[in-house]
């Protein structure tokens, strides 16, 4: 007997069927939720957002802020620390590089992000000489997890700022201020010159204004006497500034170096691990002295990559696979460029690749041969399923 | 002639042992995938050292290798158990009513009714036979529906047509009086979304007796292990897959379908579509509208969106045992009236009822050493977030994360001092990544009504097939079965042409 026909026989049956006749006079056929998923996700992620820069400011001689408003629609608001990944095309190539949203999140109308120009860096030297007002871009929406979370992070945070790592710093110091937030902040902001201090005045204002706001600067080559904090931030420098340590967070943010520096010298201090929050960085200035990178391979040696049904083309060991893609003009998912949110993860068929420390990997993902282009580094001839 | 045998859209549990059921059929097959992972809900997200579990808690219906349940069955089947490490969890669950009761239920029926018996002595009678109709009620189903007895009829198999609709409450209330004795007995309500005073009591008796006999699991690197592993056997079948691809419409033409324009453009021929998507958003939004049967659209009207969830993901830097946890499933409740509690599901009001799982307990491997993680999810309709507007959306994920830590607080006082990476996931967080309105983790409500003995795989247009919760329960196992079967419909229906 088949199960329909089994089914009448239950206690209960004739009820039910009467009760979805019922239901079936009254209820909804859903045909008004078209497009809902899609309308609901819009608001809070969309897949990408089209912007145009209103205004550049000239914060230093090196830095410049571009304020991103939206090409029609709204902005999807974010937190502060979270970051835009801004697709652009750059020496004739089509790339992508994820920047902190420095304006507070209070702000609905525009996203700020602050560049500084670094030395081999193409995009953020596109961006500081090429970019004008009425360039046109698209993002992702905001994502990225260095945000303050209220369950654990409690009220009395520590920013350890090194350069341009201020920019999230700056989000959630505008957003503390002008909410009149009762969390008290201590901004220590590592730059190399006076000159390289981003947001000065600002800061300065601020700090006048907020008393549960505090900002020490510290040059690592200042001018001649100057009499500000001098050097690196150490345990020793943090000690002395900051007093008891117990209830503190700590937020890192900075150039590759500081990384590691910055949690030695949080570990001499005692400081446990889960008290201190990490930005992600982009790949490592030379792959090639990260720890496992197998001697035998230069940074130089170029291998081919097949696209399963598709192209081969050349990768250099030393610049993540990524890269190498988007010279060929091949263009993946891009997010965080980090190594960290996985959304460029590809399945890597033949061939060898190094990942950093540090780098995401799902356990499974690592078991059945994915990897994370973004920061991935050929190692042998590759072939990859796209 | 269509250039694909099948198109399957969605790679969540059910669109993924349907794809590779077709492929290893040698029939050849494409997987279109919104995301760039397969799993749908059997996925995880890598935050700080940890690498944590999105939805998988307990694994039914796998058994051990010696006695092989449903689920390891069917994985054989498919050849993927070789690459699967399956973790058997040492007890059934652990239910605390926190400064008011707690008790730790063995996954051995007769430990299980030992331990009931001796914390409710006055109903131990009434407990036994209780379990006796569990156990007659799925005997009966087993023997009766899954090895599909010819001569199945109402004489034959008495404690299944009287029982299988009626309410699990009514039945609980007829043989016991504790209320909490009947609360801990039903408490896998959570795992159905419909409180016991509207869960149909074969599902509960099915649960029960199913957990006890092929005992929860979980596996090493979480369901996203198990997605991965049925993805790589799908593609190593000769099976074709495109994630970052989503479909963008179903292209029906007389009363049949044609084929899948996916949403970079591209068109895919194809006369079988097997979705994996809601079936909402098939009919509504991937079908023209003149296209779709009025049938379809009015077996709607007695279906509602079901409930989404809360989770609160949290990597821990300290030893399960260290801030008490014992157990990998704990259940915590602040009543046993769990329809106020299911009546909060559409508020944004703490329900005082969440589950924390701690993989850990059973695999000390799962987090880092000397690290563990805690889920600890809620159930909730998506409705009240959809009240949310964009600005207050962060701040309102907190407040309702902040309540369901504080009730965790109430058994595991110093979990938080512990805490070295937290993630939120709200219902909206659900419907961003399943595609499904209200966030809905288990398809529509699953009342009796909704059950799959009044749902179908397969729609009125010709070659249209459905995988997973929308057309049945909800669940891991059951999606996963779901694949494999409305798989199973189809190659029946290509021979027949």
């Amino acid at each position: 007997m088949a199960l329909k026909d089994v089914m009448k026989d239950i206690e209960g049956y004739t009820r039910i069927t009467e009760e979805i006749q019922t239901l079936r006079k009254y209820g909804s056929d859903f045909t008004d939720r078209k497009g809902e998923v899609e309308r609901m996700m819009a608001l809070l992620h969309p897949k990408t957002v089209p912007l145009v820069v209103s205004e550049i400011v000239t914060e230093t001689e090196s830095t410049k802020t571009f304020r991103l408003t939206a090409r029609g629609g709204h902005l999807p608001p974010f937190q502060a620390g979270q970051y835009i990944n801004v697709f652009l095309e750059a020496g004739g190539v089509r790339t992508s590089r994820p920047y902190s949203i420095s304006s507070s999140p209070t702000q609905t109308g525009y996203y700020d992000i602050t560049i500084r120009s670094v030395a081999d860096g193409f995009v953020s030297s596109w961006f500081l000489e090429e970019a004008r007002v009425g360039d046109a871009f698209e993002s992702t929406s905001p994502s990225g997890t260095f945000t303050y979370n209220p369950l654990f992070h409690g009220n009395d945070l520590v920013f350890l700022a090194g350069g341009s790592g201020v920019t999230p710093f700056m989000s959630m110091i505008r957003e503390v201020a002008c909410k009149g937030l009762d969390r008290r902040i201590h901004l220590v902001y590592g730059s190399t010159d006076v000159k390289d201090i981003i947001f000065e005045q600002e800061l300065a204002q601020i700090t006048q204004r907020h008393p549960n706001i505090q900002v020490s600067h510290v040059i690592s080559s200042p001018p001649k006497r100057y009499r500000g904090l001098k050097g690196f931030i150490t345990a020793e420098l943090m000690q002395e500034l900051l007093g008891d340590l117990s209830a503190k967070t700590f937020y890192v943010c900075g150039p590759e170096v500081m990384y590691g520096f910055c949690r030695a010298e949080l570990e001499k201090l005692g400081v446990a691990r889960r008290k201190v929050r990490t930005e992600v960085y982009g790949p490592p200035r030379d792959v090639t002295s990260q720890p496992g990178w197998p001697g035998d391979v230069k940074a130089g040696d170029t291998f081919s990559v097949k696209i399963r049904g598709g192209r081969t083309i050349p990768a250099r060991a030393g610049e993540p696979l990524m890269v190498s893609l988007e010279r060929s003009h091949i263009v993946i998912p891009a997010l965080c460029r980090s190594g960290e949110c996985s959304l460029c993860r590809t399945k890597l068929m033949s061939g060898r690749v190094f990942h950093p420390e540090g780098v995401k990997l799902r356990k499974s993902d690592r078991q059945f041969g994915y990897i994370h282009p973004c920061m991935a580094y050929p190692l042998s001839d590759l072939e990859i399923l796209l | 002639m269509p250039v694909y045998d099948a198109v399957v859209i969605g790679a969540g549990n059910g669109g993924l042992t349907a794809a590779l059921t077709l492929a290893q059929a040698g029939k050849k097959v494409l997987l279109l995938e919104r995301h760039n992972i397969p799993g749908g809900c059997a996925t995880s997200f890598v935050r700080g050292r940890f690498e944590f579990e999105v939805a998988l808690h307990q694994l039914s219906g796998m058994g051990s290798p010696e006695r092989p349940g449903p689920l390891r069955a069917m994985l054989g089947e498919m050849g993927v158990l070789d690459k699967l490490e399956f973790v058997e969890m040492e007890n059934l669950y652990r239910v605390v009513f926190p400064g008011t009761f707690d008790v730790t239920l063995p996954t051995n029926r007769e430990q299980l009714v030992k331990e009931l018996s001796l914390r409710f002595p006055k109903d131990a009678d009434g407990l036994s036979r209780f379990m006796d109709l569990v156990y007659r009620f799925s005997m009966e189903m087993v023997q009766g529906l899954f090895f599909h007895d010819p001569d199945i009829s109402r004489e034959k198999y008495p404690v299944y047509f009287t029982y299988a609709f009626r309410n699990s409450q009514d039945v609980m209330d007829e043989f016991m009086e504790s209320p909490f004795l009947k609360a801990i007995l039903s408490v896998y309500w959570g795992y159905v979304g419909v409180p016991p005073s509207m869960l149909s009591f074969g599902d509960l008796a099915i649960m029960l007796w199913a957990y006890i006999e092929f005992k929860p699991y979980h596996l090493k690197g979480g369901s996203q292990a198990l997605s991965n592993a049925l993805l790589d056997k799908y593609l190593a079948s000769g099976g074709e897959a495109r994630f970052n691809c989503a479909a963008r419409k179903i292209v029906v033409d007389g009363g049949a379908v044609k084929g899948v324009i996916t949403e970079q453009g591209d068109r895919v021929d194809a006369g079988v579509v097997i979705s994996n998507a809601s079936t909402i958003h098939t009919y509504i939004d991937l079908i023209d509208r003149d296209a779709v049967p009025a049938s379809e659209l009015d077996a709607f009207k007695s279906h509602s969106i079901g409930p989404s969830a809360f989770t609160v993901y949290m990597g821990l830097d300290c030893e399960p045992a260290d801030i008490g946890i014992h157990e990998t499933t704990n259940f915590i409740t602040t009543t046993v009236d769990a329809d106020r509690a299911f009546s909060l599901w559409k508020t944004m009001e703490q329900q005082g009822w969440a589950l924390l799982t701690c993989y850990d307990v059973s695999d000390p491997d799962f987090s880092p050493p000397g690290t563990c993680q805690a889920a600890l999810v809620a159930l909730q309709y998506g409705d009240p977030w959809y009240a949310v507007s964009p600005q207050e959306y962060a701040d309102a994920k907190y407040r309702y994360a902040e309540g369901m830590l504080k009730l965790a607080e109430r058994v595991f006082p110093k979990i938080r001092d512990h805490i070295e990476e937290l993630e939120a996931a709200s219902p909206l967080t659900h419907l961003r990544y399943l595609g499904h309105p209200g966030g809905a983790i288990y398809g529509f409500d699953q009342y009796a009504k909704d059950s799959p003995y009044f749902l179908t795989n397969r729609s009125a247009i010709k070659g249209l097939f459905f995988a997973g919760s929308w057309v049945g329960s909800g669940g891991f196992q059951p999606t996963l079965t779901s694949g494999r079967s409305t798989a199973r419909s189809v190659l029946k229906a290509l021979r027949k042409q």
